[in-house]
């Protein structure tokens, strides 16, 4: 055994309390208002939940999953999906902005193009707040570690 | 915080009731799982992309019944029960939700 394992902080013993749902009304309150201002312990809140959603899904691994690791070092199964997605990611936004180029250069009248560009520029910009909100909250999303 | 399917608790007597708690979740994954999934519906076998999906839901709407089970100072949630429906394609809702009591110590 090592010497150097720390014991832990008040701080985290609160959090996994928080976490266990050990804590009484008023210490919780207290504990979401510590929450509510402080960006690493919601990190650290986060860590343990991920912690006892594992332990809670102590799953024995099945024959497949052996089979599926396999096939994910596989060099071919590898080559063939990362080569597949990158022809649907270059085909899909070639498309799009030959799509783009022909309305623009179109003898349609002017109004339509620009409304036509409207559109899109909205959907697209609506689809990049949605992807920045999912990426900032993505680190405090602990359901994503779990199989099955 | 117990977890029953039964409508009580065995061995233990329910001191009061608390009533109806409840989570619920809608997830999704991504495009690029819903296309790897799509081909795999083409050949067959399980869709671990939509296994994995509903498992998420399944664990996230029951924290969240706990979690108001444990707001309103219940010890157990029994009788609970699931349910899930599809709001849209490649989503899933997963419902948790069953009655909170305080057992007798």
């Amino acid at each position: 055994m090592s010497a150097n394992i720390q014991e832990p902080s008040r701080e985290q013993l609160l959090a996994m309390a928080y976490v266990d749902g050990e804590l009484n009304e008023a210490e919780r309150a207290d504990f979401e208002r510590e929450l509510s201002a402080r960006l690493d312990l919601r990190r650290e809140v986060v860590q343990l939940r991920r912690l006892e959603l594992l332990a809670r899904h102590a799953a024995p691994a099945e024959p497949m999953d052996h089979e599926w690791r396999r096939l994910e070092r596989d060099p071919l199964h590898r080559g063939s999906t990362l080569l597949g997605f990158a022809g649907l990611a270059v085909g899909a936004i070639g498309l799009a902005g030959y799509g783009a180029w022909s309305l623009w250069t179109s003898t349609m009248e002017t109004t339509p193009k620009l409304l036509l560009g409207a559109l899109c520029l909205g959907a697209l910009l609506l689809f990049l707040a949605t992807l920045r909100a999912r990426l900032r909250t993505l680190p405090f999303d602990p359901y994503t570690e779990i199989e099955r | 915080m117990i977890l029953c399917t039964t409508d009580n608790v065995p061995g233990r007597e329910i001191r009061e009731t608390v009533g109806l708690v409840r989570g619920n979740t809608v997830r999704s994954r991504h495009l690029g799982r819903d296309i790897s999934a799509g081909f795999k519906r083409l050949v067959g076998g399980e869709i671990e992309e939509y296994t994995k999906l509903l498992a998420e839901s399944r664990e996230q709407a029951l924290d969240r019944m706990m979690a108001e089970a444990r707001a309103r100072g219940a010890d157990a949630v029994v009788g609970l029960r699931f349910t899930s429906s599809e709001i849209s394609a490649g989503s899933a809702e997963f419902v948790a939700y069953g009655t909170a009591v305080k057992l007798a110590h």
